[in-house]
């Protein structure tokens, strides 16, 4: 079960669109790395898991991938609000455009859509948080994008 | 082997008949300096080593100080604690400061809900009409706290 909270677990305010950062901000929420990733990694995996405290550990750490995702869709979608067609156009937007406009789809910076394929649930212990270190690792570095990305816009 | 004649030819040495090919991690010494608490909300990490910034650019300037940035600093610091209590239950002190640090959360939930509206909707009971739909919901910036 989830409850929802009508706030962001981090604030963003970014006031003027940068279509040209979304390009890669996108990747984040559901890119090979990204949170929605990490989300259903940790999630998934709690079932095959036989100790009561990595079941704590994955679904507390699987909810919170949750509320990360929502602060990387607010990235986007504050980076590619009132943009104008020459900032679409300038920043090389347009195939991102012509699909999705403004909306915020989950798809990796190349532009495939998301894919269950980027993350593994082995039902093994040790593959499984094998898994997850090497995917921490990956997000440790870029967690801190959005936060930056959003005092640099203030 | 030298003292391990238990592990069979399927088993490593470390820490006690470890499965083969579990990947090491390098480990993050306990003396390594730290921001302040203000600092580090601001930059995502307590740690200079972990804090790397994504291209150029640099965080900047400390949290606002808001009902929303308190709210959000004690639920930060509620959920770190009952991450690392979830491999370490039997640390007493830690249960207590989180104990603490809950009720912390739970007043300043109360004072934001009051101040900017429901944040779950259950809260929404508190009011008189359905107001759980009313904008701005937080990718549009989200409820404006009243500074202090």
């Amino acid at each position: 079960m989830f409850v929802y909270e009508k706030k962001l677990q981090y604030p963003v305010r970014i006031k003027n669109p940068d279509p040209a950062m979304a390009k890669y901000i996108i990747s984040q929420y559901g890119g090979p790395d990204g949170e929605l990733s990490a989300s259903l990694r940790y999630l998934s995996q709690r079932y095959s898991m036989p100790y009561e405290q990595v079941k704590a550990l994955l679904t507390d750490i699987g909810v919170e991938e949750l509320a990360h995702l929502e602060i990387v869709g607010t990235v986007v979608h504050q980076l590619t609000r009132n943009m104008t067609v020459e900032q679409v156009e300038k920043a090389g937007f347009q195939d991102y455009f012509v699909d999705h406009t403004a909306g915020v789809y989950a798809q990796a910076a190349a532009g495939f859509p998301y894919s269950a394929a980027t993350f593994q649930v082995k039902g093994d212990v040790i593959a499984d948080l094998a898994e997850d270190m090497g995917a921490d690792g990956t997000t440790t570095k870029e967690q801190h994008s959005p936060k930056n990305l959003v005092k640099t816009h203030n | 082997m030298q003292n391990n004649d238990s592990c069979s030819y399927k088993e490593g040495p470390l820490p006690s008949c470890a499965p083969l090919a579990v990947p090491m991690l390098a480990a993050q010494p306990c003396s390594e300096p730290a921001y302040d608490s203000a600092d580090a909300l601001a930059k995502g990490t307590l740690f200079p080593g972990l804090d790397l910034p994504f291209m150029d650019y640099v965080a900047n300037g400390p949290v606002e100080n808001t009902p929303q940035a308190e709210l959000m600093a004690l639920d930060f610091v509620c959920q770190e604690l009952a991450l690392y209590l979830d491999t370490h239950p039997d640390d007493k002190e830690a249960f207590k400061t989180w104990k603490s640090f809950s009720a912390l959360a739970k007043e300043g939930r109360k004072r934001y809900v009051e101040m900017c509206g429901p944040v779950t909707r259950t809260d929404t009971a508190n009011f008189d009409a359905w107001v759980w739909p009313a904008d701005p919901w937080p990718w549009n910036g989200g409820r404006k706290a009243e500074k202090k």
